[in-house]
């Protein structure tokens, strides 16, 4: 059975239809690429997979559960965590707090726990750190642990909010242009990092990328999406080497 | 007992209709006040907390021309309109220009210290005692049914000028140059400056209409309610706002239709439910439309970009 | 390794020890007879309105809304825990034990306003969620002001009309009386015990921000879309810190009535809640010990220079433009950091060095 499989999904805005019978399968452990030209959808298909936007028609399942029509909060409970094309972190927040928020879910005591300093408190607080700290480990975050989070380089900023990301501990991790902004050097570290999660955290990963030395780097296999509608899918080599594909992209 | 019913029937009736009449008068003020809240809303996307108050300063300055200058009733209000657009211009380039870019709470703490600035200002300058101010409306009264409903010029007038000034502010906005450079900042503040639009100058040119349409109901306010002190603006603001909310906010016709919903609501609350709850019933409004339907009446729905 | 304070945990213990100086301070120069009675009965105020201000701060700095509505919350405690102090004061006559009960009587009942006002408000931002809690102060200022409360031995008789409508017998007593409100309220506030319920709010506000919920909040302000994708429940932690931040300001209405023998509910206007706001936007918004400071400095200043009094709510006015303008223009923001460095640079030459890194836990 495939982690997450999205069967014709389609939403309108107005009288444009911004994504149309949209479908897609992706089996667990896999690293999954998203492309297409500006405009296509990419963005609005992560919206419609994590609740941002509630689908016109279509399903989704993920893991066997069906999960459509669910809002963010829950969707996230579900198992779906991602990232932004434009980052947003809490940045006024600790670069460590950034990702005790994503495990707040996980780590739980009350408010009148918290207030009145009971000795779950304190021990949760603990295991929270802990837990954090190793996740920024991962990236390599863990000096910067206790700096705010608006005080990090551009690059770091991004791996952070993977950490976050992964602290929620999803079943499905979508990535929206994580190279985004990036110099070829920390795009090279990143395809590193991304694989590095997904053997280390038995993830499966969504990635929409316009760089295509990232996608022909780490994606196993690729969806094109265009003008809303998926255009072809298949291994990456294959996809890539499609002359619609190639049409799609540098117009005719 | 028929003939007793059908007495007292007429007797509410006329009452009824005396009360609607004053609540539309009242209402057609709260009007004018609204439109320049939702002109400023809809162009700077700000709440202007200080509207209000350019209402009082527009009082005071018919008052001060007409009693303290003794000058003529027309040149009183062409004074009021010039003083209070320069300092609608004056405030939004001291106050609200340098925060265009900060966040909503700054901005909107921002408005709040200029309210609270002008109520003190003009409590140094004119002290505490109230003012009591010259009707500026020379319009005759309309007697009907035999003098029991008896329409006083300030009614009619207030009545006039709002919907001369609602179908003029239309036209200007749908007809001119100017007007649809407003409605193009409105939509799109950054596209607008890339087609050529002075963003800054259209915002200016906002607060400077905003400002003159609260002069005009400055003196519409304290030609029915003759008493000015320096708060006189900050209740009817805050309810005008409530009826631009109500009519849906950014919408021209909706502050139209808010602002006499919200005068009748006031009156009819103040004459049949109790005088000293009026106000809190205009609240009590407000958080209905906004649970119900936060867009209001004529208001359309806006996205988050996510 | 020596283990450290981090940050957090030693800027609140700065401010504990700040107070309590403060406070063996003042009660020394009262034993010594040594403050004048003006300034002595400031002392209550002042601490009613830094509660008020932290408890603000809440919602403004850590929430990151603005709420208006803290004299009505304020107004709420004020009279639910008068109306209780009057109905008992013959039959607890232990002062310390019924201010106590009417301290959570009042302080309760606001935090249900709270609940109540936010579950339909929260939903708003901004502006709109601004407008609403100060129509909601209007409100319940408008409802108290035309509320007779009486009891005989019938029990107890509520109108919103008129003392006459009460019906009361002729061996009735009232307990609100419309406009001219409470009459009566035993003067339980002392400083100390007002200190007290300070240093607990301080304590608790701290401990509130540096904890999971905390943290969840400041989440929801920096960024909600963000936070929502981590799963985050918003309404609900709102909800909570609006019904928190209304808890406070009842407690501090609760010290405010007790604190004079009559209370009218026209005192707690829209001018009130601005005034709060003046104290944490000088204080520094989203800073505690900087709310105390100014609530105290604020409300102590004008009756000390009694000829800026004249000139009190122009300067409040001015702080808020101001403040604003400096904190959040990035040009005199810029400036404003560049100037000050240079300043703490020469005070402070030799420290050098990163030391948010080296002060974590």
């Amino acid at each position: 059975m495939a982690l997450l499989e999205v069967k014709k999904l389609g939403i309108s805005f107005g009288g444009l239809r911004a994504v149309d019978e949209f479908s897609i399968k992706i089996e667990k452990g896999e690293l999954y690429g998203l492309i297409g030209p500006n405009g296509a959808g990419k963005t609005t298909v992560f919206n419609l997979l994590t609740g941002v936007y509630k689908p016109t028609d279509g399903s989704i399942t993920l893991d066997g559960e069906d999960i459509t029509g669910r809002n963010t909060i829950q969707i996230n409970k579900a198992g779906i965590a991602r990232t932004f094309q434009n980052i947003r972190l809490f940045h006024n927040l600790s670069v460590i707090d950034n990702v005790k928020v994503g495990l707040h879910n996980h780590y739980k005591y009350s408010s009148g726990t918290g207030v009145f300093r009971l000795p779950k408190f304190f021990k949760t607080e603990k295991e929270m750190n802990k837990k954090a700290l190793e996740l920024l480990s991962v990236f390599d975050l863990d000096k910067e642990a206790y700096l705010p989070a608006s005080g990090l380089p551009y690059g770091k900023q991004r791996k952070l909010e993977i950490a976050r990301a992964l602290a929620t501990q999803p079943k499905l991790l979508l990535l929206d242009e994580p190279a985004a902004g990036m110099n070829p050097n920390e795009t090279a570290e990143l395809m590193n990092t991304i694989r590095s999660v997904r053997d280390n955290f038995d993830m499966t990963v969504l990635l929409i990328e316009h760089d295509m030395s990232l996608v022909s780097g780490i994606c196993e296999r690729l969806s094109v999406l265009n003008f809303g509608q998926l255009l072809c899918e298949g291994k990456t080599s294959e996809v890539l080497s499609n002359p619609e594909v190639i049409k799609a992209y540098l117009g005719d | 007992m028929i003939k007793y019913i059908l007495s007292y029937g007429r007797m509410f009736c006329m009452a009824f209709l005396d009360y609607l009449i004053n609540g539309i008068s009242l209402g057609s003020i709260y009007a004018v006040i609204a439109l320049g809240y939702t002109l400023v809303y809809g162009i700077a996307k700000m709440l202007n907390f200080a509207h209000g108050d350019v209402i009082m300063v527009g009082g005071y300055a018919v008052f001060t021309a007409m009693v303290t200058w003794g000058w003529s009733s027309w040149l009183a209000m062409l004074f009021a309109i010039v003083v209070c657009t320069v300092l609608g211009i004056t405030i939004e380039k001291v106050a609200y220009k340098p925060l265009r870019k900060a966040s909503s709470l700054s901005v909107l703490i921002t408005a709040i210290g200029v309210s609270y600035f002008l109520q003190n200002m003009a409590l140094l300058i004119f002290k505490e005692k109230p003012k009591v101010f010259t009707s500026v409306v020379n319009i005759p009264k309309i007697s009907l049914f035999d003098g029991k409903i008896v329409i006083k010029g300030e009614t009619t007038a207030a009545i006039l000028v709002s919907i001369v000034i609602v179908v003029g502010l239309s036209l200007f906005i749908n007809h001119t140059q100017k007007g649809r450079a407003m409605l193009a900042v409105s939509e799109d503040k950054d596209a607008a400056q890339l087609m050529g639009i002075n963003v800054n100058s259209t915002i200016s040119l906002t607060f400077a209409i905003g400002s003159g349409l609260a002069a005009v109901a400055g003196m519409l306010l304290c030609s029915s309610y003759p008493t000015l002190t320096n708060t006189t603006g900050a209740m009817p603001g805050i309810k005008a706002f409530v009826a631009a909310v109500f009519g849906g906010i950014g919408s021209i016709p909706g502050a139209m239709i808010g602002g006499i919903l919200i005068g009748v609501i006031e009156i009819l609350g103040r004459a049949y439910i109790s005088p000293q709850l009026a106000d809190a019933m205009v609240f009590a409004v407000l958080i209905l439309v906004l649970m119900i339907k936060p867009t209001g009446i004529l208001g359309k729905k806006v996205n988050e970009k996510v | 390794m020596k283990k450290k304070l981090n940050p957090q945990t030693r800027k609140s213990f700065i401010t504990y020890g700040l107070l309590l100086i403060v406070f063996i301070a003042v009660e020394i120069l009262l034993k010594t007879g040594s403050i004048s009675s003006m300034l002595q009965g400031l002392l209550v105020p002042i601490c009613v309105y830094s509660i008020l201000a932290v408890s603000l701060n809440l919602t403004v700095g850590i929430l990151g809304e603005l709420s208006l509505g803290q004299a009505g919350f304020m107004c709420v405690g004020a009279y639910a825990s008068a109306i209780f102090s009057n109905l008992v004061k013959d039959s607890i006559t232990q002062p310390v034990l019924r201010f106590t009960l009417a301290i959570f009587i009042g302080g309760i009942v606001a935090a249900i306003f709270g609940i109540l006002i936010g579950i339909p408000v929260l939903r708003l931002r901004g502006d709109y969620l601004a407008i609403v809690t100060l129509a909601f102060g209007e409100i319940i200022k408008n409802v108290f002001a035309a509320l007779y409360i009486g009891y005989d031995s019938a029990g107890l008789h509520i109108s919103l009309k008129s003392q006459g409508d009460l019906g009361l017998k002729p061996d009735g007593k009232m307990i609100i009386n419309g406009a001219l409100g409470i009459g009566g309220t035993p003067n339980d506030s002392t400083f100390e015990i007002a200190f007290v319920i300070l240093f607990i709010s301080v304590i608790i506000i701290y401990n509130f921000i540096h904890s999971r919920t905390g943290r969840a909040v400041m989440s929801i302000r920096d960024n909600r879309i963000a936070a929502e994708s981590v799963g985050l429940n918003i309404t609900k932690y709102k909800l909570i810190t609006f019904a928190l931040t209304a808890f406070l300001a009842g407690v501090a209405g609760v010290l405010y009535s007790h604190n004079f023998y009559s209370l009218q509910a026209s005192k707690f206007d829209y001018n009130l809640s601005i005034l709060v706001l003046v104290f944490v936007v000088l204080g520094g918004i989203g800073n505690i010990r900087g709310s105390i400071i100014a609530a105290a400095v604020l409300t102590l200043l004008p009756e000390l220079l009694r000829s800026i009094n004249n000139y009190r709510m122009l300067f409040y006015a001015v702080i808020l433009i101001v403040m604003m303008i400096c904190t959040s223009n990035e040009t005199i923001r810029t400036f404003f950091i560049r100037n000050f460095q240079k300043l703490k640079g020469l005070i402070i030459k030799n420290k050098s060095g990163s030391e948010t890194v080296k002060e974590a836990e």
